[in-house]
């Protein structure tokens, strides 16, 4: 379902174009880039944008991805809305500053394309770069196609400025970054309307002394994290006021977690990205065949929704969690994560991590179905198993 | 769902080809999807556009494994690997001037050469062929629409719009019976 013809109009664009049209209605007033395959049609479209007088954000181009984050916090210090987007090696050098930016309390709002890091050098749909990057304090979402993508974009800034949170979104190389589909573009206004200005509690500003992020003692750096822990805890509840508030005015799009054929269903595909629009396929598949299959995709990766997968799945008698990542000597991350949310809850699902298109492998419909076919009846296992 | 592969050489505009016809289909009311994969964007190393076709959204995110018709920008290209991502009823039109007998498809895929180059040179189009291509693959899926696609090509060609229109039209024409002829 969309919302009506006069608010929005539908073109024809791949994601990164989709994420382009997003940032170019979320209006921010700074916006710090470095190209990287498979990313750079993101900032090739805001350029674009520019050039047409379309978009007004002060677009910087440094001489790295580390000057970029750089650039994006200080930015965001002075209370700007600030914007950028990366992939795979382009987020790794950002490291450092990830967790300074989170740190800081910098509301950034950033894309990433999910990209193989090197070595070897590859171009392939992954999530280790972000997953890799879930401990630096910053809100993690997961897209599954280019309308998710334009409609996530917005909501993040929602995110980003009622929690002082950095978020970073994410969708897969090449299947959705360069997958051209019709795209539903709100009118500008209605964006105006849905992301109004918000005051920050500190501004920094050259006419008045203050510092930010100065050196200080134990037990004030503790109590940052714990001020980090008491917003982490605000954002599944901003997550679901942005979704429902989206809803509301397009008809799209889910919350922390979205659920597809879960009634009464007796085995749930667990997964994010784009690997859930092929299971959704592989669930109708399941059901016409007379086993009673759902999907149940997570969209908010960090913090993570422990307590609403444990209100989703209970009672379900088996999950099968499909990653598209894997961190060596342990496994698939969203595994990892689930079966920890999960453990010692009363009426937990048998639980099975399947490695399921690590490094871009392809995972069609019938390979999706024939791992449910073949794992929903088998007994637990509490470590990954490499199926594709 | 039809379910479209275009294989071709990087700079050789399989990608534009895919992005076009796509925009045709969607401007013929129906849901379309179209990717492209590569190694790093070089001039020279095979690029793959793919393409699917539906009457409802579509959902899927991976490879097409059994497409219904591909379109080959370079008959050096044509290894098993290639015939393998074709259905057993695949229709594949390659640009080559060599007979339909020359290539060796698998199961009950058929192969329509189409001599993409001469055409684009008689359109003064010199080597770029792919409004050519384009034009004979839609003749031989019987969609979308000629007027449709030579809209679509008017629309984003870069230069040489009317040039690259006739080629269109005129691989439409020679393609279609013979398309008609194969498909029967």
């Amino acid at each position: 379902m969309n919302a009506p013809a006069n608010i929005e109009t539908r073109q024809l664009l791949n994601g990164n174009h989709a994420v382009a049209w997003g940032v170019r209605l979320a209006k921010p007033d700074v916006t710090p880039v470095y190209p990287i395959t498979p990313q750079t049609p993101i900032l090739e479209k805001l350029i674009e944008f520019q050039s047409e007088g379309k978009f007004a954000a002060e677009l910087l181009t440094p001489e790295s991805e580390h000057s970029a984050m750089a650039a994006c916090i200080a930015a965001s210090a002075t209370g700007a809305r600030v914007f950028t987007a990366t992939s795979s090696q382009g987020l790794l050098l950002m490291h450092e500053l990830l967790h300074f930016a989170a740190g800081a309390r910098a509301p950034i709002v950033m894309f990433n394309v999910n990209r193989t890091p090197a070595s070897p050098w590859g171009f392939w749909p992954d999530q280790i770069d972000s997953l890799s990057q879930r401990d630096t304090g910053w809100v993690q979402l997961y897209s599954e196609s280019p309308q998710d993508s334009l409609d996530t974009v917005i909501q993040a800034f929602r995110i980003a400025e009622g929690s002082m949170l950095p978020v970073m979104i994410n969708h897969d190389a090449f299947y959705v970054s360069h997958s051209v589909e019709p795209v539903s573009v709100p009118a500008p206004g209605l964006i105006d309307e849905f992301l109004p200005r918000v005051e920050r509690p500190m501004q920094l500003d050259t006419g008045a002394g203050q510092s930010l992020g100065a050196p200080i003692g134990q037990a004030s750096w503790n109590r940052t994290r714990r001020e980090m822990a008491a917003a982490m805890e605000t954002v599944p509840g901003l997550t679901e006021a942005a979704a429902s508030g989206w809803r509301a005015m397009t008809g799209r799009g889910g919350g922390v977690l979205e659920a597809y054929r879960m009634t009464g269903a007796e085995v749930v595909v667990l997964t994010m990205g784009s690997m859930a629009g092929t299971a959704r396929d592989a669930v109708d598949r399941l059901r016409d065949e007379g086993i009673a299959a759902g999907l149940l995709k997570l969209r908010l990766f960090r913090p993570f929704p422990a307590d609403e997968l444990r209100a989703a799945l209970a009672g379900v008698p088996c999950t099968i969690v499909l990653d598209r990542n894997y961190s060596p000597g342990m496994g698939g991350v969203l595994h990892q994560e689930a079966k920890a949310a999960l453990y010692g809850t009363v009426g937990a699902p048998r639980m099975h991590g399947l490695l399921a298109g690590v490094g871009g492998v392809n995972v069609d419909v019938a390979t999706i179905a024939r791992l449910v076919r073949d794992y929903r009846n088998a007994d637990p296992s509490p470590d990954a198993v490499w199926v594709e | 769902m039809l379910e479209i592969v275009i294989l071709g050489r990087g700079g050789q505009g399989a990608q534009t080809a895919g992005n076009q016809l796509a925009q045709a289909f969607f401007d013929s009311g129906l849901y379309v999807q179209t990717f492209s994969t590569y190694g790093g964007a070089r001039r020279g190393t095979p690029v793959t556009s793919s393409l699917r076709v539906d009457a409802d959204p579509i959902r899927l995110r991976c490879n097409i494994t059994a497409a219904d018709a591909m379109l080959c920008f370079d008959a050096s290209l044509m290894d098993d690997a290639f015939y393998a991502q074709g259905s057993d009823e695949a229709l594949i039109v390659v640009n080559s001037a060599r007979p339909a007998e020359a290539f060796t498809p698998r199961a009950r895929q058929r192969v329509l050469p189409v001599d993409g180059r001469a055409i684009a040179a008689r359109n003064d189009m010199g080597k770029v062929v792919n409004s050519a291509l384009l034009g004979a693959f839609a003749a031989t899926l019987g969609r979308p629409g000629i007027d449709i696609l030579a809209q679509v090509i008017e629309t984003s060609a870069p230069a040489k719009k009317s040039q690259n229109v006739t080629a269109a039209r005129e691989a439409y024409g020679l393609m279609a019976p013979v398309a008609e002829e194969a498909t029967a």
